[in-house]
C-alpha cells in the first residue's frame, strides 16, 4: 500500500461520505437480520433473537463510529470544516482579505519577476564551456588604468604569444557594427558580419554544426574589405543558413556573394550560438592579421581581445604577466610607451554597468519583500487582536486550544494560498512588462523566464510570514485566561495598548523602508534629468540617420567618394531638409578609431610628451557639421576642392586645437595621424563621445580624401525642419533614384540612437520608481490602518473626553499628532539607513551626489505628505465620534 | 488469548478474514459466521471489530467489495480478495506458521528441560 493510494482512498471516502454512510447502515441492518434469522432457526423467539443479535453487534452506533474512524477521513473532514469556517470568516471581512491578498500578490509577483531578471542577467553563467575562465583584455594608459580602450594588431600578436597564463587569446574587429550586403540585384540584403581571429570560436569552445571553423592561414587578409587575393571564407550563423541557404545540408563549399565578393562557406554554427561580445551576428569572417608584425600598425587600435584563462592560472597572475609584457612593448615601441592593458572577467564585462543596476534592483526587491512581510504581520496582528475576544469566548465554551490554533492556521493558509495564486498572476504580468521595458538595453533579457526556485522562495517567505503572524495572536490567546481577555475587552476603554505600540513600530519601519526606496528612486530620477540636459555638442532632434554601404564590387574608391557627396546633395535638396552629410560613427554613441595624433608644427611640434595625444578620428562627407549642428569656430569645413588630388586636410575639435596648439591659431598648423601628415583647415565645437557627455578630442577627415583607405559605410545624417521619422519615405525614394540596389540600413532618429545607452538607466529607474510607489502605498496603508484601529479602540475614551469637555478639534489633533510622530520616527530611521546605502549607487548615478540634499528633502517631504493624508482620515473620524453612542458601543 | 471471550488481536483477525475470503467472496455476517464455525466456536468475532477491520483492509487495497443479492434475494455487500490481499494472506500465513512453530518449540523445550 503506497501513501499516495492511501491518501487517494481517504479523499475518495471523503467525497462519497453520504453514500458510504447509507451503505454502512444497510450492511449492518443485513447483519442483524441474518443473525436473527439464524437464532430463529435455532429455535429462539424472533424478538429475543433480534435482541441477542443486536447485543452481539455491540450497538449499531458504536460500530458505525468505529467504522468511520477506520475510514481515516476524520482529520480531513475537520480541516474541511475549518476551511469552510475560514472562508465564511474572510467573506465577512472582505476588505481585510483583499488587502492581505493584494499585498501578498505584489510582494510575491513583483519580487519574483525582478529577481528572475536579475538571475537571468546577472547570476546565470555565459552559455559557453567553463565561462568563468573567459577574460576580456582592455587597453589602458599609465595615467588612467581604468580606461577601457582597444588593442592594436601588434599588441594582439604579442598577447597571443607571450601570456603563458592564458590558454588562448583571440580577437575580433571592434568596429563590428558594420554590415555587408548579401546577394545581388533586387535581392540585396544587409547582414552583420564579424571578423574574428582564427582561434576565436575555438577559444569560446564553440564548434560549427557543419563544416569547420577558421584556420590560422585564413588570417592572411582575405577579409571583408576589398583587398582580396585568396578565396575568402565565411562561417554562417544557424539562422542565416536557414534563411539564405534554406538550411541546405550541402552548404559547406558553396559560394556566397558578400559586398560583391565571392566567399566560400566553410561551416555553419549551431542553433542558439550567440557571440558573447558582438551579440547577434549573421556571419563570421577571418580577421586580416597580416599586419600583426608591422610596427607602423602598433598605434592602430581596432581589436577587441578576449582570452581563456588556463585552469591552473589566476587572474592576478595573468595580469602580472600582462603588466610585464606591456612594459616590454613600451620599450620596443616608443609610440605606445604610455599604454598598459587590464584583464577583466568576461562576464563582469558583459553584464558590466548593468551589474550594479541589477544589484540595486535586487536590493529594492529585498526591501519590498521585507515591507510586504511587515505589512502582512501588521494586518494579521490587528485581525488577531480584534478576534481575541472571539477566541476567549470559544475557549470558555470548551474549544481546545490546539483546535483554535489549527483553525487559525487554516485561515492563514487559505489567505496565503489565495495571495500566492494572485502573486503568480502578477509575476507573469510583471515579467512580460520587464521584457518589454528592458528589451535591447539589458543583455540576455529576451531569454527571461520565471525562475521556479525564486518563486518558491518568495512564496515561502510570504506564506511563512502570513502563517507566523497569523498564529501569534492565537498562541497569545491560548496563553491568557479567557476570563481576563473577556473582561479586558469589554471593560477597559483603552485596552490593547501594548499590541498597538508593537504595531506603531511596525508602521514606523514600513515608513523607513519606503523612504529608503524613495531616496533611491529619487537619486536615479535626478541622474536621469541631469543626463538629458548634458550638453553633447550636437543638435540631435529632428535628425534622421541611417547606414549606407556602397558595395566594393560596383563602387571603387573614386565612385564612393563621388556618390556620398552626390547623395548628400540630393538629400539636402528634399523639401524640409536643412542639411545632409555622412560620418563614420554617429556622435555621442561611443569611442571609435582612437588614433595617435602628433603635432608637427606649432609650439609643441616634436614634444614627445605634450605634442602627442590620442584622438577620435572620424571620416565625414557632405555637410556633416551643419547637419549635426556642430558649430564652426575657426577656418572652414571641407569643400569640393578637398579631394584625393589635394593635399591632406583635416578639421579638428576645439579641445584638440587647445591641447596641441596652445596659445596659437590652430588653423594652418599641421599634424600627423592615420599614417599621413595633414593641414588643419578648421576648428569645430567639441562633441561628447558618449551620451553621458564624456569629452574627447576629434580629428575629422574628408571622405573624398580618405575613400581609398577602406570602404567606409558612412552613417548618413539628415537634419530636417519636421519629424525625423516622417522624412524616411522621401529619403528612401531619393536613394532609390540614385541607385535602386542600395539599402537604407537601420534608419533611426539621431536622438534615439544616442539615447539607447541611457535606456538601461531608465529601466532601472522605472523599476525603482514602481517599487517606491508600492512601498509608499503599503506604508500609507499601514499608517492609515494602525491609526484607524487605535481610533476604534479609543472610541470610548474619546467619547468620555468629549463628554468631559474636550474639543473635537483637540481629539483630531491628538490622533494626527500620534500618526505624524510614528511617520517622523519612520522617516528618521529611513534617512539614517538610506545614507550609507545610497553610496552603493554611486556608479549608476550621474553627476548626482548620493547624499544629494534635494533628493533627501524631496523624499522626506513626499513621505511626510502621504503620511499626513494617511493620518488625516482617521483623525477626522475621531472628531466625528458621538460621545453618547460611543459609551453604548459594547 | 482467553478461550472463553474469543477476542482476537487485530492482526490475527485480519489474517483470518483473508483466509476466509480465500475460498469465495462473502458478506460481513458470513465472514463472522464462518470464522466462528471453522474455529469450533472458539473465536467469536465481535462485529464492532469486524466492520472497521473490513474498511481498513479495503483502504489498504487488500479487499474489494460489491453489492450482490444473496440466495434469499437480499442485497448484501460481498467482500473478495484482491491480488494484493492474496499476497498478504500468503505473507501472514507463513509468518504465523513460523511464529507458531517457534512458540511450540519453546514451549516443548521448557517441558523437556524441566524433565532433566
Amino acid at each position: 500500500m503506497s501513501l499516495a493510494s492511501d491518501l487517494l482512498e481517504r479523499f475518495r471516502a471523503l467525497w462519497h461520505r453520504r453514500r458510504d454512510e447509507e451503505e454502512l447502515a444497510e450492511e449492518l441492518r443485513f447483519h442483524v437480520e441474518q443473525q436473527a434469522a439464524q437464532h430463529v432457526s435455532a429455535g429462539i423467539e424472533e424478538d429475543e433473537a433480534r435482541r441477542l443479535s443486536q447485543v452481539a453487534l455491540g450497538g449499531v452506533e458504536q460500530v458505525k463510529e468505529a467504522v468511520r474512524d477506520a475510514r481515516g477521513t476524520r482529520p480531513l473532514e475537520e480541516s474541511l470544516g475549518d476551511m469552510q469556517y475560514a472562508l465564511r470568516n474572510l467573506a465577512r471581512n472582505p476588505g481585510f482579505a483583499a488587502v492581505v491578498i493584494l499585498t501578498l500578490a505584489l510582494g510575491i509577483g513583483g519580487t519574483t519577476a525582478v529577481f528572475s531578471a536579475v538571475d537571468a542577467v546577472l547570476l546565470a553563467p555565459l552559455p559557453y564551456d567553463e565561462p568563468g575562465q573567459l577574460v576580456r583584455l582592455y587597453g589602458a594608459s599609465v595615467n588612467d588604468l581604468s580606461f577601457r580602450g582597444f588593442s592594436s594588431p601588434v599588441q594582439f600578436g604579442a598577447y597571443r604569444e607571450q601570456l603563458p597564463s592564458l590558454e588562448s587569446v583571440a580577437a575580433i574587429l571592434t568596429y563590428n557594427t558594420k554590415g555587408a550586403d548579401v546577394g545581388a540585384g533586387e535581392d540585396v540584403r544587409r547582414i552583420r558580419v564579424l571578423p574574428t581571429s582564427a582561434n576565436y570560436l575555438a577559444m569560446l569552445r564553440a564548434r560549427p554544426e557543419l563544416g569547420r571553423g577558421f584556420q590560422s592561414e585564413d588570417e592572411n587578409g582575405s577579409g571583408i574589405e576589398d583587398n582580396v587575393d585568396a578565396a575568402p571564407v565565411v562561417l554562417l550563423s544557424h539562422g542565416f543558413w536557414q534563411d539564405q541557404l534554406h538550411g541546405d545540408p550541402g552548404a559547406v563549399g558553396r559560394t556566397l556573394m558578400m559586398n560583391g565578393v565571392a566567399y566560400t562557406v566553410t561551416g555553419v554554427m549551431p542553433d542558439g550560438f550567440k557571440d558573447p561580445v558582438a551579440g547577434a551576428v549573421d556571419a563570421w569572417v577571418p580577421l586580416d592579421l597580416s599586419q600583426a608584425r608591422d610596427p607602423n600598425e602598433v598605434g592602430n587600435h581596432y581589436l577587441t581581445v578576449v582570452g581563456r584563462l588556463r585552469r591552473d592560472a589566476s587572474l592576478a597572475r595573468a595580469q602580472a604577466e600582462l603588466d610585464g609584457l606591456s612594459l616590454r612593448l613600451a620599450e620596443q615601441y616608443p609610440s605606445i610607451k604610455e599604454e598598459r592593458a587590464r584583464l577583466y572577467p568576461l562576464k563582469e564585462d558583459i553584464v558590466g554597468s548593468s551589474s550594479r543596476a541589477l544589484e540595486i534592483m535586487m536590493g529594492a526587491v529585498g526591501l519590498v519583500l521585507l515591507l510586504v512581510c511587515v505589512n502582512i504581520a501588521n494586518l494579521m496582528l490587528v485581525r488577531g487582536s480584534e478576534r481575541s475576544r472571539e477566541f476567549a469566548l470559544r475557549t470558555a465554551l470548551g474549544a481546545g486550544r490546539t483546535r483554535i490554533v489549527r483553525q487559525l492556521l487554516v485561515e492563514s493558509l487559505t489567505l496565503a494560498m489565495a495571495g500566492a495564486m494572485a502573486g503568480l498572476l502578477v509575476a507573469r504580468l510583471a515579467m512580460a512588462a520587464i521584457v518589454v521595458l528592458g528589451s535591447g538595453t539589458i543583455p540576455r533579457l529576451a531569454s527571461l523566464s520565471l525562475n521556479p526556485w525564486l518563486l518558491v522562495f518568495a512564496l515561502a517567505v510570504a506564506v511563512g510570514c502570513a502563517v507566523v503572524f497569523g498564529l501569534t495572536p492565537a498562541i497569545r490567546a491560548a496563553r491568557t485566561q479567557p476570563g481576563d481577555a473577556l473582561r479586558d475587552q469589554s471593560r477597559s476603554s483603552t485596552g490593547g495598548r501594548r499590541s498597538l505600540r508593537v504595531r506603531e513600530w511596525l508602521v514606523a519601519w514600513q515608513v523607513a523602508l519606503a523612504v529608503i526606496l524613495l531616496v533611491g528612486a529619487g537619486l536615479l530620477l535626478a541622474s536621469f534629468a541631469r543626463i538629458q540636459r548634458v550638453p553633447l555638442g550636437v543638435k540631435a532632434d529632428h535628425v534622421l540617420t541611417f547606414e549606407l554601404n556602397l558595395p566594393s564590387a560596383r563602387y571603387d574608391s573614386m565612385a564612393r567618394a563621388q556618390f556620398y557627396e552626390q547623395i548628400a546633395t540630393a538629400l539636402a535638396a528634399l523639401p524640409g531638409v536643412r542639411a545632409a552629410g555622412g560620418i563614420s560613427k554617429l556622435p555621442a554613441t561611443g569611442a571609435y578609431h582612437q588614433w595617435g595624433v602628433a603635432a608637427i608644427s606649432g609650439p609643441l611640434a616634436g614634444d614627445a610628451q605634450r605634442g602627442h595625444i590620442g584622438a577620435q578620428n572620424r571620416t565625414v562627407s557632405g555637410e556633416y557639421f551643419q547637419a549635426a549642428g556642430i558649430p564652426v569656430l575657426a577656418g572652414r569645413t571641407f569643400t569640393q576642392g578637398d579631394d584625393a588630388r589635394a593635399p591632406d586636410r583635416v578639421v579638428v575639435s576645439k579641445s584638440l586645437a587647445e591641447q596641441l596648439y596652445p596659445g596659437t591659431n590652430a588653423v594652418g598648423q599641421r599634424l600627423h595621424t592615420g599614417g599621413r601628415d595633414s593641414e588643419i583647415i578648421g576648428v569645430v565645437g567639441d562633441v561628447a563621445v558618449d551620451n553621458e557627455g564624456r569629452s574627447d578630442t576629434y580629428v575629422y577627415h574628408a571622405h573624398r580624401q580618405f575613400a581609398g583607405d577602406r570602404n567606409w559605410a558612412l552613417m548618413q545624417v539628415v537634419a530636417t525642419a519636421g519629424s525625423a521619422t516622417a522624412l524616411e519615405p522621401a529619403v528612401r525614394h531619393a536613394l532609390a533614384e540614385a541607385d535602386p540596389q542600395l539599402v537604407m540600413f537601420h534608419p533611426i532618429p539621431l536622438d534615439e540612437a544616442i539615447g539607447q545607452g541611457a535606456a538601461q538607466r531608465v529601466f532601472t529607474m522605472r523599476i525603482l520608481l514602481t517599487f517606491a510607489a508600492v512601498a509608499l502605498a503599503l506604508s500609507a496603508l499601514g499608517l492609515f490602518g494602525v491609526l484607524s484601529y487605535s481610533v476604534k479602540l479609543r472610541t470610548r475614551e474619546f467619547g468620555i473626553r468629549m463628554a468631559l469637555g474636550a474639543e473635537r478639534a483637540d481629539i483630531g489633533r491628538m490622533v494626527l499628532r500620534r500618526g505624524l510622530a510614528v511617520a517622523a520616527a519612520g522617516i528618521a530611521i529611513g534617512v539614517c539607513t538610506a545614507l550609507p546605502l545610497t553610496r552603493l549607487m554611486t556608479s549608476v548615478l550621474f553627476e548626482v551626489s548620493p547624499l544629494d540634499p534635494r533628493v533627501l528633502l524631496g523624499a522626506i517631504a513626499f513621505m511626510g505628505l502621504v503620511a499626513a493624508v494617511a493620518a488625516y482620515l482617521p483623525a477626522r473620524r475621531a472628531t466625528s465620534i458621538d460621545p453618547i453612542a460611543s459609551m453604548r458601543v459594547e | 488469548m482467553a478461550e472463553s471471550d474469543g477476542e482476537l488481536l487485530q492482526g490475527t483477525l485480519e489474517m483470518l478474514v483473508l483466509r476466509t475470503l480465500a475460498f469465495e467472496p462473502m458478506h460481513g455476517w458470513g465472514i463472522a459466521h464462518r470464522i466462528e464455525s471453522m474455529s469450533g466456536r472458539v473465536f467469536l468475532v465481535s462485529q464492532g471489530s469486524l466492520y472497521p477491520a473490513l474498511v481498513r483492509m479495503k483502504r489498504r487495497g487488500l479487499l474489494a467489495s460489491e453489492w450482490r443479492t444473496t440466495e434469499n434475494n437480499r442485497r448484501a455487500r460481498y467482500y473478495g480478495l484482491t491480488a494484493a490481499g492474496r499476497k498478504q494472506l500468503h505473507v501472514e500465513r507463513s509468518g504465523w506458521l513460523r511464529a507458531s512453530t517457534a512458540i511450540n518449540a519453546i514451549l516443548n523445550a521448557h517441558w523437556a528441560l524441566g524433565e532433566t
